[in-house]
């Protein structure tokens, strides 16, 4: 009897945890209602028309506008300050600060930018010498800004200090090295943000705690949002600052902050109408059921994710540059991207046919990549090219017996290794690759490593074959580009680096970067870093598998918040209502 | 008394020296560093910041400068955020600490009730009852127990928000926090009040007419707890530092994820810190076990 009762409150608790696992109550879900129409259940709303509660990542690094490096402190800077310029919503560089547009110099190297009067979140009146300060300050080597590198454009003195001059109140004159068609991009970029001297000075006498000012809520700023409230890893509490140069634009009072990186208590705060807008992290398993649904947004952005070849590695040991470069085009070829795109990366991702993405800027008006350009058909690379990449092989010396499946053997036997970190769609495309590679016996192991030593041993080149992706920071070629140069901190695949006799000469790569740099002729630099592309492109040591984009949840009760294709968020502007 | 204690505190420096020294060199052995980004840092912003951090320096120059630091009550900077970890550490210990003293607590009384009521019911209903629901508390994983409760809670009976940056939702996760040990106590307590009841004394004093309440709780209770209490002071000094699962399912700032994100971003200064700050309280947890094994049974000798 006893045993029975036992049995039956075991069943009866297996059931509710069943039960309660299988019904997450109210998910933002389409669903067909059997007219083949879908349906769409709407999630819970908040009602308070006042507060806008986001989530944007975990626990910020820092809210210094100037030390910061990551996309969610991006986009908390720029809520909370603003610069010359900004983005719109439609990714144009607008000003903001500055009085329209400069006056540029003949020769394109001398901008006068004109200010608006404008404040401090303390009243304080912001004046050109605040730029004058914040630039200097961010390329000062004791500050030591991940983005210092971002001042590249503007000409320097001998001190090291910028050539950036308040004539007055309201006039900054600003010397560049070159023309420089991202400019105002630049100038809309977190890392040229003021930031107020008395309160920056005042946290750091010694100068070893440069981010010490804006650790704590109640900093000095002059955008839309001042930080009220910070609980760690918790919540983060932003006000309006009435003294913001367009208050009278931002209706919300508030902006709450969820720190978290949990999708699962994300997401469940998301339905539960605890959230009202989730950037990127949405659970991959749920995305599937996202799709057609208004809540749910993609966005393009500028961004390409691409499997990296290191040229010195010992797997093109005894191939001449020409060879090693057939090698890498025949397991480009091999991938197949559409299978990819299809499995692994639910959201409506696109196979990549080109470094630069899909979309970015010229830098003379006009879009970088033609509709039609592309160096291979991304959506029929694989299964259909193993015959090519078969002959493309044999040109390096590898022979093949044909197995009568559409598979071969290869010999001497090859075997590579593919470098990942731990993630469910990092792991998935290594072992859709290593299906493809196999259809022509090669052998991949894949390698994860923890994420700090996978990004040591990649820029170390200690690895064959890894993962790889960028996103750009600013909309020009010219950031994807220049990290190929040999001496670029960014250039993983080891291009010119301590050549082997495999490697390509970069010399002639190298050259070409610095004339981008110094083209005063737009159009003749665009044409450069298409040239640029080709060469990178010819080396086959960057293969990309599709470019990245954007997505998150936003209530239907939301307008007016935008995202920009370089991952930039701008909630100010942002209406609630009630329904 | 005075003797063992400061004879275990003696004991507990040469411990939490010997933890500084096993932990530094071990951290520094790991590869990866605290300035490795996806996007590659300027060699001279690389430069400036290992000098800030004294990582510029040999090891063992490195080892000596932070245990000075250290010894003047300077915690560090950490090289993740550039924040004084102290101030850091204490306010998501508070957080931590205000959770698990709570859930404690919880376990602690809910736990010896449970155990002895199963005791004295032995293969009745009760006992039945409390051993199913303390078999499925130890079996079931924290993160399980923490979505359950998440689903159940807030989205199906919507009892709670699943966040709220003004009322932060901490009943749940003092829930999650505390089933695994009271469960735990639960059984423990239920085995060593039957162990206590089947003794000699127990039967004398029944004997002697002694009352029953006065039989379970002075004579018998009393000597089951010692195992209770063997396992109580650790975990009370676990419990108190966060859970990294129950933090993040529950978006609470505690100690617990401070300590692993610091150890993924290769943040030395915090591994040190939160390491020994938890080592300390271990100390403190297990000494005051051995205080209270004295007061709770005259007969055990301390030193």
């Amino acid at each position: 009897m006893k045993k029975k009762l036992l049995a039956v409150l075991l069943v009866a608790s297996m059931a509710t945890s069943i039960v309660a696992c299988g019904n997450k109550g109210q998910k933002p879900s389409s669903s067909n209602n059997g007219d083949g129409n879908t349906t769409v259940e709407a999630t819970k709303i908040n009602t308070d028309t006042t507060t806008l509660k986001v989530l944007l990542g975990s626990e910020p690094d820092y809210l210094d506008p100037t030390l910061n490096s990551s996309t969610d402190g991006a986009a908390l800077a720029l809520n909370s300050f603003v610069g010359l310029y900004t983005l719109d919503e439609n990714n144009n560089c607008v000003p903001a600060l500055a009085d329209g547009e400069p006056e540029i110099s003949e020769d394109g190297l001398h901008y006068t930018f004109k200010l608006i009067e404008s404040k401090w979140s303390n009243g304080e009146e912001l004046t050109a010498n605040d730029f004058v300060y914040s630039w200097n300050r961010a390329v000062a080597p004791e500050t030591a800004a991940d983005y210092s590198y971002m001042f590249a454009p503007i000409a320097t003195n001998e001190d090291g200090t910028l050539k950036v001059e308040a004539t007055d109140d309201y006039t900054l004159e600003v010397e560049l090295n070159a023309p420089c068609a991202y400019f105002y991009d630049l100038l809309a970029f977190p890392t040229f943000l003021p930031v107020y001297q008395p309160d920056v000075e005042a946290a750091n006498p010694d100068g070893t705690a440069p981010g010490a000012w804006a650790q704590n809520p109640g900093f000095v700023c002059n955008g839309a949002f001042t930080l009220s409230e910070w609980k760690h890893n918790e919540s983060m509490v932003y006000t309006k600052n009435p003294n913001f140069y367009r208050a009278d634009d931002v209706s919300l009072e508030k902006l709450e902050f969820m720190l978290s990186d949990d999708d699962t208590a994300i997401y469940a705060a998301y339905n539960n109408g605890d959230l009202d807008f989730v950037d990127q992290k949405i659970p991959s398993d749920e995305i599937e059921s996202l799709k057609g649904n208004p809540e749910f947004h993609v966005l393009d952005s500028l961004g390409t994710y691409y499997v990296g070849f290191n040229v010195n590695s010992d797997i093109f040991d005894g191939l001449t540059p020409e060879q090693a470069a057939k090698m890498r085009q025949a397991l480009s070829l091999l991938i197949d991207r559409q299978w990819i795109v299809d499995t692994v990366e639910p959201t409506e991702k696109t196979p990549a046919d080109t470094f630069i993405p899909d979309g970015m800027a010229d830098g003379n008006g006009g879009v970088f990549e033609a509709a039609d350009a592309g160096y291979y058909d991304a959506t029929t690379t694989g299964a259909g090219n193993v015959e090519e990449a078969v002959k493309l092989l044999e040109d390096c010396g590898y022979s093949f017996t044909d197995k009568g499946d559409g598979t071969y053997d290869i010999s001497p036997a090859l075997e590579v290794t593919y470098l990942t970190n731990p993630s469910t769609t990092h792991e998935g495309v290594a072992a859709l690759i290593q299906q493809d590679w196999g259809k022509v016996g090669i052998q991949v192991k894949v390698e994860t490593e923890d994420w700090n030593v996978f990004l040591e041993d990649r820029k170390a080149g200690k690895f064959d074959i890894a993962r790889e992706g960028w996103i750009a920071d600013f909309n020009d070629p010219i950031n994807m580009l220049e990290m190929w140069v040999s001496y670029g901190g960014n250039n993983d695949m080891q291009l010119g680096k301590n050549p082997t006799p495999q490697a390509p000469d970069w010399t002639e790569y190298d050259e070409l970067i610095q004339e981008i740099y110094v083209e005063t002729d737009y159009a003749k630099r665009a044409e450069l870093m298409h040239k640029a592309e080709d060469m990178l492109m010819s080396t086959y040591a960057v293969v990309p598998v599709y470019y990245y984009n954007h997505i998150y949840l936003q209530k239907s009760n939301v307008e007016g918040v935008y995202a920009t294709t370089n991952m930039n968020i701008y909630f100010m502007y942002a209406k609630k209502t009630a329904n | 008394m005075a003797k063992y204690i400061s004879k275990r505190i003696l004991l507990a420096i040469v411990s939490l020296w010997i933890i500084t020294l096993i932990t530094f060199f071990a951290m520094n052995a790991i590869p990866g560093g605290p300035f490795n980004k996806e996007k590659a840092t300027d060699p001279a912003v690389i430069q400036q910041l290992e000098a800030r951090y004294n990582l510029d320096k040999p090891l063992g120059e490195q080892y000596r400068l932070y245990m000075k630091n250290l010894l003047h009550g300077d915690w560090g900077i950490s090289t993740k955020s550039g924040r004084p970890i102290w101030n850091d550490m204490i306010e998501k210990f508070s957080v931590s600490a205000g959770l698990g003293l709570r859930a404690a607590v919880i376990a602690i009384i809910f736990g010896i009730i449970l155990g002895a009521i199963a005791a004295l019911n032995r293969n009745k209903l009760p006992d039945r009852l409390i051993i199913f629901f303390t078999t499925l508390g130890t079996a079931m994983p924290s993160f399980v127990l923490a979505t359950l409760l998440l689903l159940v809670f807030c989205l199906k009976l919507g009892l709670f928000p699943v966040f709220s940056s003004e009322n932060p939702n901490y009943t749940l996760p003092v829930i999650a926090l505390a089933v695994y040990p009271m469960a735990y106590i639960t059984r423990l307590t239920k085995t060593s009040m039957l162990d206590a009841l089947n003794q000699d004394y127990i039967r004398t004093a029944r004997a002697k007419g002694v009352s029953r309440t006065k039989v379970i709780f002075v004579h018998a209770l009393r000597n089951a707890l010692i195992p209770v209490i063997t396992y109580v002071g650790p975990m009370v000094a676990y419990i108190l530092t966060g859970s990294m699962v129950v933090e993040n399912i529950f978006t609470i700032g505690g100690l617990g994820s401070t300590f692993v994100t610091s150890i993924s971003t290769r943040d030395y200064p915090t591994i040190m810190a939160v390491t020994i700050f938890l080592a300390m309280l271990m100390v403190v947890a297990n000494l005051l076990t051995d205080i209270v094994y004295k007061l709770v049974d005259p007969r055990i000798k301390l030193d």
